[in-house]
């Protein structure tokens, strides 16, 4: 019980050093830019475009949806599962995306270290390997689905970073 | 076997291949120097031994043998003994490279002559050339020295060696053997530029700084932070090569694709050596700093109708998602365009509108972008976006337009023939589509009429008032200020023009003024109307406002032809009855020429006339100087020995001798030269130093019996002859038989309130043998009376005394002169003719007359000329005579002189002679 507080001031020291030399408004210029930036790359997509938002999609539900509230690390959970999705999608289209995800997941932790909010790293789904085999039968759909609720997501996000989330 | 950088003897093996157990290794070596012999086992696992306290010249041999390190086993034999010896100078580390900046030790053992040195009687040099100062020195042992160089310059190479070599050196002495110190420059730039698209970062250097290595590699090598970069980038010790590709410019470049564009790249260049790796200072970039964005697209320029400004308009390039600043660059499309730059720094902003100076014409623009916090680079330049020459507004007027009235004036009815020139586009903005003509009458009220594109048009004027206006018509609409023309039998008789002239400047301008009288009526501008020649009809006109008084016409006139000029002043009633004058260009554009021509002529001339008068002062003197100076002194003649020349009496005796020896033939067969000589003994320079008296002698001898010549001499106050001071006159005839002397003496007394001119006159001296100023008839003349006022005179003599000229008069003067000169050595007082033609003071200069108060002789005399046109008779009597002639008749022979009619004369050349004398009088 007494190593946890210790644990967690190890943890943020490396936190509050980048902190003292970036300020924390960049950061959330940054981190707004950055998910504009995903959105556009997602945009520029072509074959995203098309997708029907009145159809729903059965048997992708492990791909997160629309939530009513995002907390920093909610959202930082959400892009985790995003990130492991998209690992398995051909990398032409996504590896951008990819990296442009594990940006914004450490600014989101910026943020969040700036509140003083605890903020584990999510590590994803951990059922994931399951679903190999509906990656190898719907690449399409879930390329296509993945991309359009990952947008979805960022841009809720985006509003979520100017209400100023929670922790 | 080697030194290690510590100093220390290495002694490493490698291990038998295909062992499928650890060994432990047994190393027997043998060391053999003057001070120390021994010989060492060492067990050990590692395939290596370090050997220290090694010494300069020692030697070493090494055996190795190997056995299994765990469990039974047995040991193998003994390696081939390896033997190795340290020089006499043992540095270490013997190689150094490093970078610029950094500092670096050696360490020598230096043993000379089997004995070692003592650290402290060691010294260090530099490439043999320099020592190095003994502060950098450090005492490590009694044997081990240390020398240290901080802050390192890169080495110069010299020659193929690209180190500097360091020597360790007793006192007096150094060892051949030396240190190597290697030292580069690794300051590489690094610079980095993400592309529009925020995939790809592509990053460039250059090795031109770098000092090249042989056996070195390059290599890019990187570390990535997950978030931006420290403040002080460092060399991290986990990093990742980058492959760079060398381009065509020098540079390599190295591209990460796909990119995390908030993480820090920290980045460095690392030299890999056989002697060390060099790392060149880190840089950190990040990706999202460095982003040179797409142009803008969807980049359109139109000029805005109704407004008149060029208007721009851009898209947002896709990325960056940051704000973004703008610059529009536009220009006159063109083959190169004078571009204009305006900078917008809104970032919302996706057009701006601006003015241009001509709303008629294509422009080209460009608009780039960059990052409104200024990070990263200018886009490059969108493609051009040109504008389309349109319509932008209503022409801003009508057309200005003249009428002709055609057929009879007397009638009612005319044709008139409107004439209007084309609007220009900056009138027109930007076209004419049409004209429109309004008609207003009294009778018919208003009407129009749509006649194109037409600049003429012919109508019926039949009313007394006729109002016509131009319209233009563009895609726009209808001009609204236009020009209105009413025509009016009345006002056609309304006379304002009081004056009207023309006045052509050259072939391509003419001036128009004009004067007018007070009217009643409203003026509102001029017409002004010329006809071009030989061509019927076709007429030129201009609409001036009507404030002006003068007006410059700039049109190609002919200037051989008439221009008929034709004022009319409108009203706003109507057309006023016209000014109208004819003018021919020619004449007075020729006389404009002319009397710049005339200008020209006239300087020439002038510029001729100076040059003229001065050849001829500068011959007149060059001729006096030559003419005079070769007159003979009669003083040097044997002839003239004890004459006294003062005296007339000698003078006379001479002639008469000759005249009464005429027997005496042979006397005269020998010609001699007959002189006339004057000298004019004056000061000239100085008025005040003039003398008051004037003499004047002219003495002419003939040399056949006395050879006797008579001398004279004068002084006169006058400057005519410049600065001459003496002047002689000899006149030499072959003349055989009576000789005959006809001699004049002028003397002159001038007065100081003569003019310079007439003082002059007289201001000289006569005769080369009494040229100076004490001569002794100069004295005489000096103390008399007559120098009160100025006189001459001139005592003619002939061999025949009875012949006197009744009309001479003896001057006064003259006879006290005689009577004090008087007592002349001659005893034949009575039979001497002598001839006194008086000359006095000039009284008048203007009227070139010569007077002389007593003998009231009469005689145009150029006073100025009085001693200058002297001439020569050399060959005959007759040309004397010609000359005396002359006397009365020319002016140029002003001197008026006695000249002597020598025997070879005729009779009637005498009495010719006389007789003009005796016209001298009249």
């Amino acid at each position: 019980m007494h190593w946890g507080p210790l644990c967690r001031f190890l943890w943020l020291c490396p936190c509050l050093a980048y902190l003292q030399a970036v300020p924390i408004h960049r950061v959330r210029d940054d981190s707004r830019a950055l998910i504009k930036t995903i959105v556009t790359r997602i945009n520029d997509i072509s074959h995203t475009q098309s997708v029907s938002s009145l159809q729903r999609i059965a048997g992708l539900d492990f791909i997160p949806g629309l939530q009513p509230v995002l907390s920093l690390s909610k959202m930082d959970e959400t892009l985790a599962v995003y990130q492991q999705i998209l690992t398995r999608l051909p990398p032409r289209n996504v590896v951008q995306i990819l990296n442009d995800l594990e940006n914004l997941r450490d600014l989101l932790y910026l943020l969040a270290v700036s509140k003083g909010c605890p903020f584990p790293h999510s590590s994803g789904l951990k059922t994931l390997e399951s679903l190999d085999g509906v990656l190898e039968a719907s690449r399409y759909s879930m390329e296509v689905v993945t991309l359009s609720r990952l947008q979805a997501s960022l841009q809720d996000m985006l509003q979520q970073l100017d209400l100023g989330p929670r922790c | 076997m080697g030194i290690t950088d510590d100093g220390n003897l290495k002694i490493s093996w490698s291990s038998p291949t295909l062992t499928p157990f650890p060994l432990q290794y047994q190393v027997k070596y043998s060391e053999n120097s003057t001070a120390i012999m021994r010989e060492v086992d060492e067990i050990v696992s590692a395939t290596s031994l370090l050997v220290d306290s090694v010494l300069p010249g020692s030697s070493y041999e090494v055996q190795v043998r190997g056995k299994r390190l765990d469990g039974p086993g047995a040991w193998s034999d003994w390696s081939t003994p390896h033997f190795y010896t340290i020089q006499d100078v043992l540095y270490f580390p013997p190689k150094i490279l490093t970078s610029v900046g950094s500092n670096v030790s050696f360490h020598c053992i230096y043993k000379n002559e089997n004995k070692l040195v003592s650290s402290k009687k060691i010294v260090w040099w530099m490439n043999l050339a320099e020592k190095i100062p003994q502060s950098q020195y450090s005492v490590v042992s009694d044997r081990v020295s240390k020398v240290t160089f901080c802050n390192l310059n890169a080495t110069k190479p010299r020659g193929k060696f690209t180190y500097d070599a360091v020597y360790c050196c007793s006192e007096h002495e150094c060892h051949h053997r030396y240190a190597e110190l290697y030292v580069i420059d690794v300051n590489v730039n690094i610079s980095c530029e993400t592309d529009g698209y925020l995939t790809k970062m592509t990053c460039r250097w250059s090795t031109n700084s770098i000092q090249s290595l042989v056996g070195s590699t390059l290599q890019l090598r990187y570390h990535r932070r997950s978030l931006y970069c420290s403040d002080i980038p460092s060399i991290h010790p986990v990093s990742e090569p980058k492959d760079c590709h060398l381009q065509k410019d020098g540079f390599y470049e190295c591209v990460f694709q796909p990119i995390f564009l908030l993480s820090g790249y920290t980045m460095w260049i690392r030299i890999n050596h056989s002697l060390g790796s060099l790392d060149s200072p880190p840089t950190c970039v990040l990706p999202d700093s460095v982003v040179k964005p797409l142009p803008p697209p969807s980049v359109k320029a139109e000029m805005t109708v109704n407004i008149g400004l060029l208007k721009i308009s851009w898209e947002k390039p896709i990325f960056p998602e940051n704000n973004l600043q703008f610059q529009i660059r536009y220009g006159l499309s063109g083959k190169e365009v004078q571009w204009k730059m305006y900078e917008v720094y809104d970032a919302k902003a996706k057009s701006a509108s601006l003015p241009v100076p001509d709303l008629c014409a294509a422009y080209a623009v460009q608009v780039r972008c960059k990052r409104l916090d200024g990070l990263g680079y200018w886009s490059n330049w969108s493609n051009p976006a040109y504008t389309v020459v349109m319509d932008i507004k209503v022409p801003t007027r009508g057309p200005e337009f003249w009428r002709i009235i055609n057929g009879d004036m007397t009638k009612k009815e005319k044709n008139v023939t409107l004439l209007w020139k084309p609007l220009m586009k900056n009138d027109s903005l930007c076209s004419v589509r049409r004209y429109v003509i309004n008609h207003q009458t009294s009778r018919n009220g208003t009407w129009a009429q749509d006649v194109g594109n037409h600049t003429r048009f012919t109508f019926l004027w039949t009313e007394p008032a006729h109002t016509v206006t131009i319209l233009a018509v563009n895609s726009v609409g209808v001009s609204v200020a236009n020009f209105n023309l009413t025509l009016s039998w009345h006002m056609s008789k309304v006379h304002i023009v009081q004056s009207f002239s023309a006045y052509p400047l050259n072939s391509s301008c003419v001036i128009l003024s004009w004067m007018l009288s007070p009217s009643e009526y409203k003026l509102m501008y001029f017409i002004v109307e010329w006809r071009t020649p030989n061509e019927d009809n076709e007429i030129k006109w201009l609409r001036i406002p009507s404030s002006v008084k003068k007006y410059y016409i700039h049109d190609h006139f002919i200037p051989i032809e008439k221009y008929q000029f034709s004022l009319y002043p409108i009203f706003v009633e109507g057309v006023g009855k016209p000014k109208i004058i004819n003018t021919f260009i020619q004449e007075d554009i020729e006389k404009h020429q002319n009397d710049a021509g005339l200008y020209i002529v006239v300087l020439i001339i002038i510029s001729s006339l100076v040059l003229l008068l001065g050849t001829l002062l500068i011959s007149h003197q060059r001729m006096k100087k030559l003419f005079w100076e070769d007159v003979p002194n009669p003083k040097n003649c044997s002839w003239a020995q004890g004459l006294n020349f003062q005296k007339p009496e000698t003078f006379e005796h001479l002639f008469f001798k000759h005249t009464d020896s005429v027997t005496f033939g042979p006397l005269l067969l020998e010609p001699e030269t007959i002189s006339e000589d004057i000298s004019v003994d004056a000061s000239w320079k100085n008025k005040d130093e003039m003398a008051p008296a004037t003499v004047v002698s002219l003495l002419l001898a003939t040399s056949d019996l006395g050879k006797r010549s008579f001398c004279a001499s004068d002084q006169c106050n006058g400057a005519n002859f410049s600065d001459a001071e003496g002047t002689e006159v000899t006149c030499e005839d072959e003349s055989r038989r009576q000789p005959s002397v006809k001699y004049a003496m002028l003397v002159s007394n001038s007065k100081s309130s003569e003019t310079d001119e007439e003082q002059g006159l007289i201001n000289s001296s006569v005769s080369k043998c009494f040229s100076s100023k004490n001569s002794p008839l100069k004295d005489s003349f000096s103390d008399t009376s007559w120098e009160i006022e100025t006189q001459a005179f001139l005592i003619l003599s002939d061999q025949h005394p009875k012949i006197i000229s009744p009309h001479l008069t003896f001057s006064e003067g003259l006879d006290e002169l005689l009577k004090m000169e008087g007592n002349f050595p001659e005893e034949n007082h009575d039979e001497k003719s002598v001839y006194y033609l008086g000359v006095t003071s000039v009284k008048k200069r203007e009227s070139d007359v010569f007077l002389t108060d007593a003998s009231r002789v009469l005689y145009p005399f150029p006073a100025h000329c009085l001693f200058t046109d002297i001439r020569i008779l050399r060959d005959s009597c007759s040309h004397l005579v010609e000359n005396n002639f002359n006397l009365g008749t020319s002016v140029k022979k002003t001197f008026v002189s006695y000249m002597p009619q020598f025997q070879t004369c005729s009779t009637q050349t005498h009495k010719i002679m006389e007789n003009k004398m005796c016209d001298l009088t009249v």
